[in-house]
């Protein structure tokens, strides 16, 4: 499964546990309004974390903008 | 302030009692619920540690069943709020939280052994409530078990999620000049110090939890661990595999419903029974070892307990002579309800109450703790101030045939209206003013409504302002859409990318269509209930006549609400013209760089500074002794501005009942 498909069902499951409604996950979506909120955000970090085996968030400085942005950080992250 | 639990209501007899006091931890005093069987009493206590923040807030009630599981065995079991959390007394910014919070735990097992005579003791604990149990019981003898769920066991990993939480937090979010008299930002004040979704660690503590772990090494002589891990991230297993490879009796599993118990909005959590049953069989377990004795253990008199002034706790007040009293009180008939009142410095003129009603489903601390903020800082101008919990809420009881976790119960006025007769009959007050954040503010709006004698209503983010019974608490969103969306859209007409998404399905034309259609009824509603509003005729769920109505009885109306809240819009579109008409009593603020709970504490100072603006606004029903307009001063004059830009009807709101709050005008 590639990382992108991971990310993304991450993002659904986290959503439907959540009782949000999620924008369609497309490159461009802005994290603000993806209806998911931060709490939301950590628990995919987290457990992509146990599922991918890093976690990128450990040393940035400022949470990606878009949903693209957050694919590419785990997308580019050295394995 | 004891109370039985909801057998004892409904005629059968009661499994368990709860009593809440607070009790001497050193050098400050620590809030704390006893729950205890109302039979015989084994040699065995349970100490519930909880979580942090967040998870402490929407975990409340399942913390709670835990308890109950645990008294209803036989086992005394003790919930206590750490310094500065919950209801317990402030901490200072810079001290070292974690340190503190284990010795209060320390603390927690040997208040409770003198409460109830109890030798042995089960520390259960979750999350960061498991890692400050480890480290406590490094320090306690008579440790028999260790109950964890989801545990904490590496503190630089728990810091990286708190981190992430708080970058995902701060994503799009304006700088906000906060105001220091109403609690400031409390990161720029304290450097080092981070805040995770309100809640605040600080510098201190962050360098301890970097290095702390949780080993096997940490296990008291003689003790059992069960885990209760997170079957959706089961980050616990290897460490109970070292346990057992160390020889420690351990007992392992996963279960899922650690994220519906503490990592959900609180109106959506859910008590994990699986983990309840778990943790049944562990303590029956170490029962089995020294089963329940005939006539109980011996157990210290209650009265002379109270006769120490456990009930009460002393806080500073506006001067360094004066303190304010806080106390636990429990009022109502039908259903047991509690609250906890903070009453002003003795020889206070005033006769003026403020009582807060839940948000949401949120126990009576209110979210990133503001209710206790707002308390303790209006008792310091002169209030009486009453937080308290719906029935099925916190911890108050539930009805019986009522669920718990009741975002919208039915009976809420009826609380509200034992709240009301409580804090008058108590103390004397001629002025009452309901303030709440979200569903909160909901029902202080249906309470003004409905006639109860109450002076002031202050709204903060309310989202819906009528609700029928049965409706999800997100439909509002729908409105949302309607409202929001078209501008949207329109923006968007000339992007390429935006047409070729539309046209290869990834964007749903049926909710375009949707959006539109319901946009066209809002409008045309809003219009027919104007033109009956012109003609005198009163259609139901009229928000704007109920607003008129309510003003003109004389009560003052403030709503205060987060730059982008949905409920703006709602009331554009529910109150419609009237809004022009209510006059100098009602009064609308908004405040930027704030989200939906004001879980940054400079936008949380807005908030503060607002409404105690609102609070000591206009004429007062009692002249007495107002020590509020003092501190409040005369420079609060936020500017006049032009809002609701893009909604409906924009130019028929009063220009002079809307005040925008932002950095730049403080």
């Amino acid at each position: 499964m590639s990382v992108r498909v991971t990310v993304q069902s991450m993002f659904e499951l986290v959503a439907k546990e959540q009782k949000r409604q999620l924008l369609p996950l497309t490159d461009d979506m802005l994290l603000l309004n993806s209806g998911l909120d931060s709490l939301s955000l950590a628990l995919i970090v987290a457990r992509l974390e146990d599922s991918v085996g890093f976690d990128p968030f450990a040393t940035i400085e400022r949470f990606p903008v878009t949903f693209g942005d957050f694919v590419k950080l785990y997308e580019n992250h050295p394995q | 302030m004891s109370m039985h639990t909801p057998e004892a209501i409904s005629g059968s007899p009661p499994a368990t009692t709860m009593e809440s006091f607070y009790f001497s931890a050193g050098d400050h005093d620590l809030f704390a619920w006893l729950h205890e069987p109302a039979g015989r009493q084994a040699n065995l206590g349970v100490v519930v540690c909880k979580p942090f923040g967040f998870e402490s807030l929407c975990g409340h009630l399942s913390l709670r069943k835990f308890a109950e599981a645990a008294a209803a065995l036989g086992v005394p079991a003790l919930r206590v709020d750490y310094l500065g959390t919950g209801d317990s007394p402030e901490i200072e910014p810079q001290a070292d939280q974690i340190d503190i919070w284990t010795r209060d735990v320390v603390a927690a097992v040997a208040e409770l052994r003198r409460r109830t005579g109890v030798e042995r003791v089960c520390l259960v604990g979750v999350r960061l409530g498991a890692l400050l149990a480890a480290r406590a019981a490094r320090e306690l003898e008579g440790v028999a078990g260790l109950f964890v769920v989801a545990p904490v066991l590496n503190g630089k990993r728990y810091l990286t999620e708190l981190r992430t939480t708080r970058l995902a937090a701060l994503m799009g979010v304006p700088d906000v000049v906060a105001d220091p008299r109403f609690g400031g930002d409390i990161e720029a004040a304290n450097p080092g110090l981070m805040e995770f979704t309100g809640y605040p660690l600080s510098a201190a503590s962050i360098a301890t939890l970097t290095p702390l772990k949780i080993t096997p090494a940490d296990t008291p002589a003689g003790a059992q661990w069960s885990i209760v891990d997170r079957a959706d991230l089961p980050l616990a297993k290897d460490f109970g595999a070292s346990l057992a490879a160390a020889g420690v009796p351990t007992g392992y599993t996963a279960l899922p419903g650690f994220v519906e118990m503490c990592l959900v909005s609180p109106q959506y959590s859910v008590v994990p029974l699986p983990m309840v049953q778990v943790l049944r069989e562990f303590l029956q377990g170490l029962l089995g070892a020294a089963p329940l004795p005939a006539g109980g253990a011996e157990r210290v008199p209650k009265s002379a307990i109270r006769g120490e002034g456990g009930a009460v706790v002393s806080l500073p007040g506006d001067s360094a002579d004066s303190r304010l009293t806080e106390r636990p009180v429990c009022f109502g008939t039908e259903a047991q309800l509690f609250g906890i009142v903070t009453e002003p410095a003795q020889g206070e003129a005033n006769r003026r109450a403020v009582i807060f009603p839940n948000t949401g489903t949120d126990f009576h601390m209110g979210a990133s703790r503001m209710y206790v903020t707002l308390a303790r800082m209006w008792a310091r101008r002169g209030y009486v101030v009453l937080r308290m919990d719906f029935a099925g809420i916190g911890d108050s009881n539930t009805r019986p045939g009522r669920p718990d976790n009741d975002l919208f119960p039915p009976a809420a006025l009826d609380d509200l209206r034992a709240g009301l007769k409580f804090i008058r009959d108590r103390y004397g007050v001629q002025e009452v003013t309901l303030c709440g954040l979200c569903s909160g503010g909901y029902h202080s709006l249906r309470a003004a409504a409905a006639g109860l004698d109450v002076q002031r209503i202050l709204m903060v983010n309310p989202q819906n302002f009528f609700w029928k019974e049965g409706s999800p608490p997100d439909e509002g969103w729908k409105v949302s859409e309607a409202v929001r969306n078209p501008g949207i859209y329109r923006q968007k007409v000339g992007s390429l990318r935006a047409w070729k998404r539309l046209l290869t399905g990834e964007v749903s034309l049926w909710r375009i269509a949707r959006v539109y259609t319901l946009r066209a009824l809002l409008s045309l509603e809003l219009f027919l209930r104007d033109a009956a509003r012109s003609l005198h005729i009163r259609l139901p769920q009229d928000l704007g006549w109920e607003l008129e109505d309510i003003t003109r009885r004389g009560i003052h109306v403030a709503f205060v609400f987060s730059a982008g809240e949905l409920g703006i819009s709602l009331l554009k579109l529910q109150a419609g013209s009237s809004l022009r008409r209510l006059g100098d009593r009602f009064r609308m603020h908004v405040i930027e760089g704030a989200d939906h709970t004001f879980s940054r504490s400079a936008a949380r100072s807005l908030m503060a500074k607002t409404l105690t603006q609102e609070l000591t606004a206009g004429p007062a029903v009692s002249s007495t002794g107002d020590t509020a307009n003092r501190s409040v001063g005369d420079s609060l004059r936020p500017k006049e501005f032009q809002l609701f830009t893009g909604m409906v009807h924009a130019e028929s709101t009063s220009k002079n009942a809307l005040q925008r709050t932002s950095s730049s005008e403080y």
